[in-house]
């Protein structure tokens, strides 16, 4: 109780601050996805389409009868392509490209502000230098299976859509090894959150224990 | 009476402005892919010709209808059925595989449904995917694909055509190096020699042999799976207007009638519209081209589907799907009945392209007198050697392959001359066990056609 009660004073304390670095996290991210692919293939974007998106999951909703079927289906829903056409054949084929998705933004937000609250954490209790590199190194790998789960990039080698593999495609692993680890997506973003959820829980047990210890501690010891 | 004469203007000037606001507003959207040459009759050219807007329906519950048509162009069709899933898309058109995948993706979820209506055209045997190599490479034959690195459109009718040749001929995936391209991606890597072949659905292993960059090794007809594409709606869009269904079916069937009426204006058309090539295109829609336009569905493609979906599930987690629940008959039927055409006479007709054409004429196709008919090989090389002497450019000629029927360029067959006769394969392994059969040799175009060269 005592450990929920310090995490919720944190996230009162630090909403605004969570709520911004978690935009600012997405919104990077997006940037460094470009960047990556503008290096990997060594050529701009020469196409931008925009996407009507509350349009478009409003027909989805509208013309959606089951429920449990409008979300997987509105998760899939783009806002934003940037990406290379290749116009050597017929009318153009898209080579590769970034997909700004908002369901995904939404999740990196979320990651961004956890990301955010864990630091707070760690500051606050000023953790020994070994214990806070343990804290950082697991909170970075969290936010890194988060992070490369949801990256929305395309390259037509690897389905011409925008799936998370596509950034182990283009760091050479083999397509079919990629597509294979494809289904383990959502179980690797899962344990990401589950990892950074954690250490949350773990900074915040550790707060409690510090107090205790400071309250049965003599005052002239 | 006054203020009555003023509410009744007043009502009559609203009239027309309340049955606009009441105006049904019907959305047709179809996904088509201008980039697939077995798709066009129920995608670039029901659109470039207008043809879904002389078919839909006026009267009746229709006749205050607002149309709000729109075609949107893909280079395969698992994009479209996502559009699908999201209502973006009502129709859609695409070949055997991502049919499949469309009616299980559906059938998926709790709600939607999509259903398989109508075919567009067909191969008896399978041709129109194929496995390409760059055209110097030294692979002759599928099973020298072991340890190579092969690219196709992971998903598409090609993807499942290698999957099978692969099968057959006992190659397992740990054996090559499968790599996932787009259909121009791959034809650039094949002109480049960047990749070992390239597995494609129609019309690029032709549009590669064409410009002279590739080479096939494998034709779908190996398979001997009848090789399909068809038309998918929305259930929903089937059940409150099956009239409009109805109506784009019938375009369908006027846009093959128009494309065989005069398959030479249609390819030339259709070049303008898609950028395919007409000589390629001439392969597919001319008569005895590898293209048998004819929408019924036939029992035998309905086994091709559930053996396609054999081949997913082997290779890929894919979705169950209830044949049955999906395939309907109804709105092709309907629309055959509308047009006053016999549809149980064009389901029970197979064309088998061995059979079919047989005896056929060689073709040339000059660049200024357009296309002329030769009936025997001799007649046909005298005239491409008299052509090539005068300096007349030729755009493209056709023969047939000996073991399949499937219509060729002459530039890329492999020819056997025997004695004071000639013969032409689709495989250099089928031409040699002629030659070895008949005592004659493999030789090239240029050689048979030299056989014809008078001087002076």
């Amino acid at each position: 109780m005592a450990v929920l009660s310090i995490i919720g004073a944190e996230i009162r304390a630090n909403w605004r601050r969570m709520l911004g670095q978690g935009l600012l996290f997405a919104l990077l991210f997006q940037v460094l996805m470009l960047v990556a692919l503008m290096v990997r293939f060594q050529a701009l974007p020469n196409y931008m389409t925009g996407y009507n998106w509350p349009a478009n999951v409003l027909l989805i909703i509208r013309s959606t009868p089951s429920i449990s079927d409008m979300a997987p289906i509105i998760r899939e829903e783009w806002l934003l392509e940037i990406g290379r056409m290749n116009y050597d054949y017929g009318t153009g084929i898209s080579e590769w490209s970034l997909n700004v998705i908002p369901s995904r933004l939404v999740i990196l937000t979320a990651l961004g502000a956890l990301m955010t609250l864990c630091m707070a954490l760690m500051r606050r209790e000023g953790c020994s230098t070994s214990l806070s590199g343990t804290v950082r190194a697991t909170t970075g790998v969290g936010a890194i299976l988060v992070a490369m789960t949801n990256a929305t990039m395309s390259w037509v080698v690897c389905c011409a859509t925008p799936t998370w593999v596509v950034g182990l495609a283009m760091l050479g692993l083999g397509v079919s090894s990629s597509l294979a680890l494809e289904r383990i997506g959502p179980v690797m973003s899962l344990a990401g959150f589950a990892l950074l959820v954690a250490m949350i829980f773990f900074l915040a047990w550790r707060r409690v224990r510090q107090r205790i210890d400071l309250k049965g501690a003599p005052f002239n010891a | 009476m006054r203020h009555f004469v003023r509410s009744a203007i007043l009502a009559t000037a609203l009239v027309p402005l309340a049955s606009t606001a009441f105006a049904e507003k019907i959305k047709i959207a179809i996904g088509h892919q201008s980039m697939c040459t077995d798709t066009y009759t129920a995608g670039i050219v029901i659109k470039e010709l207008g043809l879904l807007e002389k078919h839909l329906p006026t009267d009746g519950k229709y006749a205050d209808a607002e149309y709000d048509i729109s075609w949107a162009d893909y280079s395969s069709g698992g994009p479209i059925t996502n559009q699908m899933l999201a209502n973006k898309l009502n129709i859609g058109v695409m070949g055997d595989y991502p049919l499949i995948v469309n009616g299980a993706k559906f059938q998926e979820t709790d709600s939607l449904r999509s259903l398989y209506v109508a075919g567009t055209g067909y191969n008896l045997k399978g041709s129109g995917n194929a496995i390409v190599v760059p055209v110097d490479s030294d692979i002759y034959s599928i099973d020298q694909l072991k340890g190579k690195d092969v690219s196709t459109p992971v998903g598409s009718a090609a993807w499942g055509t290698l999957l099978k040749a692969m099968q057959d001929n006992n190659i397992p995936t740990a054996e090559y190096a499968l790599k996932n391209q787009s259909p121009a991606v791959g034809a650039a890597n094949i002109a480049a020699g960047k990749i070992d072949a390239h597995s494609d659905f129609c019309p690029w292993s032709e549009i590669m042999e064409f410009r002279g960059t590739g080479r096939k090794i494998y034709d779908g007809s190996e398979a001997g799976v009848p090789y399909l594409h068809g038309v998918v709606v929305r259930e929903d869009l089937a059940t409150e207007y099956p009239e409009v269904v109805i109506a784009f079916l019938e375009a369908v069937i006027d846009a093959g009638a128009w494309i065989k009426e005069d398959p030479m204006r249609a390819v030339t058309e259709m070049e303008g519209w898609t950028g395919v090539e007409k000589e390629v295109l001439y392969l597919y829609f001319s008569q005895g081209g590898h293209l048998t336009l004819e929408p019924t569905i036939k029992d035998a493609w309905v086994d091709a589907l559930k053996f396609d979906h054999g081949v997913l599930v082997k290779e890929k987690a894919i979705p169950p799907l209830d044949f049955d629940a999906w395939i309907t008959e109804d709105y092709i039927k309907a629309a055959y009945s509308e047009m006053g055409m016999d549809y149980a006479a064009d389901k029970a007709t197979m064309v088998d392209p061995k059979e079919a054409n047989a005896g056929l004429p060689m073709e040339i196709w000059h660049a200024r007198d357009g296309v002329s008919s030769y009936p025997t090989m001799p007649e046909f090389l005298r005239a491409v050697a008299e052509m090539q002497g005068t300096g007349a450019k030729l755009n493209a000629t056709y023969v047939y392959d000996s073991e399949t029927g499937l219509k060729l360029f002459g530039k890329t067959a492999f020819w056997v001359r025997a004695g004071d006769d000639y013969a032409t394969f689709l495989r250099k392994g089928e031409a040699e066990d002629y030659a070895a059969a008949h005592e004659g040799t493999v030789v090239t175009f240029d050689e048979a056609i030299a056989d014809f060269v008078t001087e002076g």
